[in-house]
């Protein structure tokens, strides 16, 4: 699967970006593109890749196998406008599930980048014989990436009320959306 | 199984010919087979219109429009002397559809199939071989654009993502990639796969062109 890439997309300002698996070398402008992020985003990320010591350690574990880290790069100048972990559990009971995490440069949403970022990690998921795709998106802040999941026929499984604090200690729901990978077809 | 091979001028067709020794008989091949080719012949009813499934092609007449259309090539797998068992079809992109914007450096692998009745004999790998044995290849963006509403899944007993990756193994071998397009057919279901062979003599300013077609836009900036 890793050999498909990278693949191109040109987004809808003629950006031309290549999707590829994140590689080491990727630790200069991977902290280039979080130190990006909004302050009220990061604070959600559930790994604290903003931190350039936990950033190191995590690509030093990096291990397609069960987290497989994509990003999406400016074809003229390298920079990183958006990335996309699959994570995979090592347990039969559930390596047929992946969980999706995505984050998209300030500057770069609206151009549909988290949606091709999420469509190639639907089609990498059926490729590796994934049977279910789960992405958690926290409402009220990440809105836009849940809706791009819905155009992608994610459907919401459930609500988890009051799951995360914000900042300011405010309570807010966890949205968990899922993609079962057509196993069969139905008769219509 | 035994292979061999003849080749035989029809005007400026060259028509490629493979034998191949089967459990099930003798099947030839041939590809780039000239208009009045196809009369007389029978397709075999493993190919035809099924409860879940209807091949593309399922008159013989067919063959004979595509051959006679400009760069229309034909190859059929027979079982002699008059039973067709497979076919693989290239041509020009259709005028309506986005592909044809960039005229005939584009050009369609627009089906390949093998007859209910002969799967698993790797007919389908002979029919891509003979197809793409040619060197018009060298000057053509060739592109195949799998829509899982065409798969045989009943007939194949495999589930959309498997035919998918079989798909993408078959076509891999004929050094096709997947690409990503927003082409609206490819996009309605994500196990859909556009792969692309990019010949060695295709213009850095017409693979520029098409990246960008593929996406909608028509003049890159």
């Amino acid at each position: 699967m890793i050999k498909d890439y990278p693949k191109t997309v040109v987004t809808k300002d003629g950006t031309i970006v290549r999707l590829r698996p994140v590689v080491r070398e990727d630790e200069e402008a991977l902290k280039v593109f979080f130190a990006q992020v909004p302050e009220e985003e990061k604070w959600f990320l559930r790994e604290n890749l903003n931190d350039p010591e936990f950033l190191k350690r995590w690509m030093n574990k990096l291990d397609y196998d069960q987290m497989f880290p994509i990003v999406a790069v400016k074809e003229d100048d390298g920079a990183i406008l958006a990335g996309i972990t699959l994570y995979r559990s090592a347990s039969p009971a559930i390596r047929h599930v992946v969980h999706l995490r995505i984050m998209v440069h300030p500057e770069y949403r609206s151009l549909r980048l988290g949606s091709w970022l999420i469509l190639d990690s639907v089609k990498l998921s059926m490729d590796l014989g994934v049977e279910k795709v789960i992405a958690e998106f926290v409402a009220g802040v990440e809105d836009a990436a849940g809706a791009a999941a819905a155009k992608l026929d994610f459907h919401q499984e459930g609500v988890l009320h009051d799951y995360v604090k914000d900042q300011q200690g405010n309570y807010r729901d966890l949205i968990i959306m899922v993609k079962n990978l057509h196993q069969d077809w139905s008769d219509f | 199984m035994s292979f061999a091979a003849e080749q035989k001028n029809y005007s400026e067709r060259v028509v490629r010919t493979l034998i191949k020794e089967t459990p099930k008989g003798t099947l030839t091949i041939r590809s780039n087979l000239p208009p009045g080719s196809f009369e007389g012949l029978e397709m075999d009813d493993g190919l035809g219109r099924f409860a879940h499934y209807s091949s593309i092609i399922r008159n013989v007449e067919t063959f004979e429009t595509i051959s006679r259309r400009e760069g229309g090539r034909v190859t059929l797998a027979l079982m002699e002397p008059k039973l067709i068992i497979a076919y693989g079809i290239c041509s020009y992109p259709d005028t309506e559809e986005r592909w044809s914007a960039l005229g005939h450096v584009m050009y369609e692998m627009a089906a390949v199939e093998v007859s209910r009745n002969f799967r698993g004999l790797h007919v389908g790998r002979c029919v891509m071989d003979l197809s793409m044995d040619d060197d018009l290849f060298e000057d053509k963006i060739a592109y195949m654009q799998g829509l899982s509403w065409h798969w045989d899944l009943d007939g194949k007993g495999l589930t959309a993502p498997q035919y998918r990756l079989m798909m993408m193994h078959l076509y891999g071998l004929y050094g096709f990639r997947e690409v990503y397009t927003n082409e609206p057919n490819l996009t309605l279901r994500p196990e859909n796969v556009m792969m692309i062979r990019i010949g060695s003599r295709v213009s850095e300013e017409h693979q520029k062109e098409f990246r960008y077609l593929r996406f909608g836009i028509k003049q890159p900036k």
